[in-house]
């Protein structure tokens, strides 16, 4: 249903005419995120300055029922922000300056556009930095990091996005700007905070957020081992995790992925190995120097072909160049891939990447890994041809197939990504209805209306707003009342 | 008792077994909450009872008050109603453990103390160290959000706290978050149940997410004159590439308590690393301490311990947690003094704050119900500007019920609080009347 003439008269005056986008091919750009599986434009796009501005909009969206997504740079990689209902689109691009840095406090307040890795800059100097690091942190928004509560291949150590928010200013979806925490922490009361975080625009628009910032470790290593066999490589992270460390980073990348990587860059991976593994470990210069030389010898020890250690920052660049390149060198292979985020307990690693090769035969389509050993997070990437719609199908039959493997070991459905249009509907494989209830729910009591970006997170449901209706337990019969 | 309520304690034992089901005095008594006697304590052998026990008593509309080693139970406002105590401490054992993932499934009323001796021979540990910890239940840590010294390089339970199975007022089993260290799917449910002191559900089994136990560890004391002076050492050791477990401000009371000396501040530190990099880290604080011309010596692990004792209230005092930011260390510090000194000049005071964070326990004791209200009221006002608060974590009741325990809650929020409350559990049938606003 086509926008009225009123409320596209009423958004120009709240942002302004060079605040709205109106075109088709303007909004053509909004269409989808970074999974273009998904397209659907909004029929408006709003560019917001300020809070009240945003305030003013979800009002008038709210009046008409009409929904709202948000949307920060579009890097998501879930089908999330992006209007599969229409409605209008609130980009929050131009809300994107630093509030305040404060410093004795080791926080910082922003606007939700701000770039991640901006921040970082911006305190770098005094020593100091913000540990969410995503793979797109030179593009993506704090925003839309919180809004998908976004890991990235230091979480090992750091944690994710959530555990270094502490607070937000949020427009929720009856239009009220609520401050929810802040510099100041273990505030009495639910933590709404932390329940807003990775809710992917369901409940409002984030339009500030209060992050802590890291004193920058004095000392980093990376080491990179390359193995003949994954299992090795497997078993050589398990024993670096039972020797009691924990890396900044664990990462792993398999035969195909080297391969891939080889012969498109000079990462310069051994040409037989079978797997590689790259360690970074961080803090106190004597525990790094300790660790690392431990890590090492572990590495040694399950037959390590090679390892090398990093003895500066050029040689540390050059040891992640080739994980920072596997998604791109992977075309290499196929003209196209999907991409999965699925999550397994990391003892279960061998077993699973067992598991990949049979569900790869099986479908007849190759599947290249590179992943978050340390916390068994998996980014298999399913190559296909997309001329070929044959080949399409066998590579979503594979990925639901491992989807459902990793869930069948004790995993989840998404690791760092977040769930979006993607994965919603896969949702129930980890979650009972009673589960699934309690999450609408909590939508519920921020957007009573559903108008906040519809359709994502959580599985459709019912009109009626009840979602899944559980069981109640048992309870003995006839007894009493 | 009458007709109705013999044959809801009937379907309570058909449900937890008679052993399981106390309506006898002396048992209903000992689990009083302020004064108020339950009509039965049930103590559920299994999840699944928990869940048929709740059911139970939201048709019947009983109020329930879980609980697990009743440590807490004078944290929050006297509760509203109470039916039923529902008691946790049957639900202690491992669900599911496997050293290699450094994460632990258990029931929630397993103490800390019987965890840490099924994780030691693996080299792991829970990070959590609240007072009392060893003989309290995780359940009871998470749902009171309680910390100790150890936050400063662990976080609290919301940062370990990875899923949970919990009962719905209604008494729908449910289950929020995940078994892996990973996870973003779906909202994070684990989050919203920590500190809600089970108004929005019984917690029934947690996974954890565990460390591994540093294999050195050492203390230190750093003596040092004022509170303005313990704050800007604080800030150079958080400035510096140290990084300690702990790094805790101590006022002159617990010093007293713990190691009598000539300064009425300190800071006291300790380092967890390997050997060689403790043994530099002792090096690197001794040299801090020597830039600001303190006084530095170690002390053994049971320092902490005896802080935590000192900082413990006996009977009839009062224990505030103040939340304020580390850059107000010795103001907030100068606030407690001038406002205990205002309203009773012989009232005893004992602080201990988490420098990098700007929390502060303050024991009070030797005051009376009008004194603690006014030294709460005056710390609210002083940590007001900055969105800050001050919590009566215990007290007599009578104190509880003059002055809000929890303090104000800002209205936007609380209107989401309420919100939900009002959804998940209408009948008010989970721990009625006890957290913010009377929720």
């Amino acid at each position: 249903m086509p926008l009225s003439r009123t409320l596209l008269a009423d958004l120009e005056r709240i942002v302004g005419a060079g605040g709205l986008v109106r075109s088709y091919e303007g909004r053509l750009v909004y269409e989808s995120d970074m999974h273009t599986f998904y397209k659907g434009a909004p029929d408006v796009v709003a560019l917001p300055t300020r809070t009240d501005q945003v305030v003013a909009i979800v009002r008038l969206c709210r009046a008409e029922r009409v929904p709202i997504v948000p949307r920060g740079s579009g890097t998501g990689l879930i089908g999330g922000a992006m209007a599969p209902q229409g409605g209008v689109m609130i980009g929050l691009n131009r809300m994107d300056k630093i509030l305040e840095i404060d410093l004795p406090n080791r926080c910082a307040t922003v606007q939700p556009g701000l770039i991640n890795l901006f921040l970082t800059q911006a305190v770098a100097n005094s020593g100091y930095f913000f540990a969410p690091d995503p793979s797109s942190q030179m593009v993506s928004s704090i925003g839309g990091n919180v809004s998908t509560n976004a890991g990235g291949p230091h979480c090992l150590k750091y944690g994710i996005t959530t555990n270094h928010v502490l607070g937000l200013e949020l427009v929720t979806g009856t239009g009220e700007a609520v401050r929810l925490g802040g510099k100041v922490v273990d505030r009495p009361g639910y933590d709404l905070t932390g329940i807003a975080v990775g809710s992917e625009g369901t409940f409002g628009i984030v339009t500030a957020v209060t992050v802590r910032l890291l004193h920058a470790p004095e000392a980093v290593r990376t080491i990179l081992a390359s193995f003949v066999a994954i299992e090795d490589a497997s078993e050589a992270v398990s024993a670096i995790i039972a020797a009691g460390m924990i890396p900044a980073a664990l990462e792993m990348l398999d035969e195909m992925m080297i391969r891939a990587i080889n012969e498109g860059s000079n990462a310069g991976y051994p040409k037989d190995a079978a797997a590689v593994l790259l360690i970074e470990l961080d803090g106190p210069l004597a525990e790094v120097m300790a660790q690392s030389e431990r890590a090492a010898q572990i590495c040694w020890e399950r037959g390590a072909l090679e390892v090398r250690v990093a003895r500066d920052d050029a040689e540390r660049a050059l040891l992640w160049k080739g994980r920072k390149e596997a998604a791109g060198a992977v075309g290499r292979l196929a003209p196209t891939y999907l991409l999965q985020d699925a999550v397994v307990p990391r003892s279960k690693l061998p077993t699973i990447m067992r598991e990949l090769i049979a569900i790869g035969a099986r479908h007849r389509v190759r599947i290249a890994n590179v992943f978050h050993a340390g916390d068994g997070n998996l980014h298999p990437l399913i190559l296909y041809d997309d001329r070929d719609p044959e080949e399409l199908e066998r590579a979503k039959a594979a990925n639901e197939e491992l989807l459902n493997a990793c869930i069948a070991m004790g995993g989840t459905v998404t690791g760092e990504h977040g769930v979006g249009l993607d994965k919603a509907k896969n949702l129930p494989l980890q979650y009972a209805d009673a589960d699934l209830n309690f999450m609408y729910r909590l939508r519920r009591a921020f957007d009573p209306e559903t108008i906040m970006n519809p359709g994502k997170l959580l599985p459709s449901h019912p009109a009626c707003g009840e979602g899944f209706r559980p069981a109640r337990p048992r309870v003995p019969d006839g007894a009493w009342i | 008792m009458s007709v109705a309520g013999r044959s809801v304690g009937e379907a309570f034992v058909a449900i937890a077994g008679r052993d399981g089901v106390r309506d006898d005095v002396p048992a209903r008594a000992a689990a009083a909450v302020d004064g108020l006697v339950p009509r039965w304590v049930v103590r559920p052998a299994s999840l699944e009872q928990v869940s048929q026990v709740v059911a139970l008593a939201h048709e019947a509309a009983l109020a329930v008050a879980p609980r697990g080693s009743g440590s807490a139970l004078e944290l929050g406002c006297p509760p509203a109603r109470l039916d039923v105590a529902l008691d946790l401490c049957g639900l202690d054992r491992v669900v599911e453990y496997n050293p290699a993932d450094v994460s632990i499934t258990v029931e929630a009323g397993i103490t800390v103390g019987a965890l840490a001796a099924r994780l030691a021979p693996h080299r792991q540990f829970l990070a959590l160290d609240p007072p009392g910890a060893s003989t309290r239940t995780l359940g009871g840590i998470a749902a009171t959000n309680a910390s100790g010294p150890l936050r400063v390089r662990y976080g609290t339970m919301r940062d370990l706290l990875l899923g949970v199975r919990f009962v719905q007022a209604d008494g729908v089993l449910t289950w929020g978050g995940s078994k892996v260290v990973k996870s973003v799917s779906g909202y994070d449910v684990p989050k919203l149940m920590i500190g809600a002191l089970g108004t929005l559900g019984v917690l029934g089994e947690l996974t954890l997410r565990l460390h591994p136990l540093p294999d050195a560890e050492r203390s230190w004391l750093v003596r040092l004159p004022s509170a303005e002076a313990a704050q800007a050492f604080v800030e150079r050791v958080v400035d510096s590439s140290l990084q300690p477990n702990r790094l805790e401000y101590l006022g002159e009371q617990v010093l007293e308590a713990v190691f009598p000396g000539p300064t009425s501040s300190a800071v006291a530190v300790s380092i967890g690393s390997v050997e060689e990099a403790v043994v530099e880290g002792g090096e690197r604080l001794a040299a801090l301490a020597k830039a600001e011309g303190a006084q530095i010596l170690p002390v053994p692990d049971a320092f902490w311990s005896d802080a935590e004792r000192a900082l413990t209230p006996s009977e009839g005092e009062a224990l505030l947690q103040i939340a304020s930011l580390a850059g107000r260390l010795a103001t907030t510090q100068r606030a407690i003094v001038e406002a205990v000194r205002a309203s009773a000049p012989r009232a005893r005071v004992w602080t201990s704050c988490c420098a990098p964070l700007g929390t502060v326990r303050v024991r009070l004791a030797d005051t009376d119900l009008a004194v603690t209200t006014a030294i709460t009221k005056r710390l609210r006002d002083e940590v007001a500007e900055i969105g800050g608060s001050v919590v009566i974590a215990r007290g007599p009741s009578a104190l509880r019920a003059a002055v809000d325990p929890w303090g104000p809650v800002e209205a936007g929020a609380f209107a989401l609080m309420r919100a939900l409350r009002d959804d998940l559990d209408p009948k008010r049938v989970l721990n009625p009347g006890r957290f913010v606003g009377g929720l």
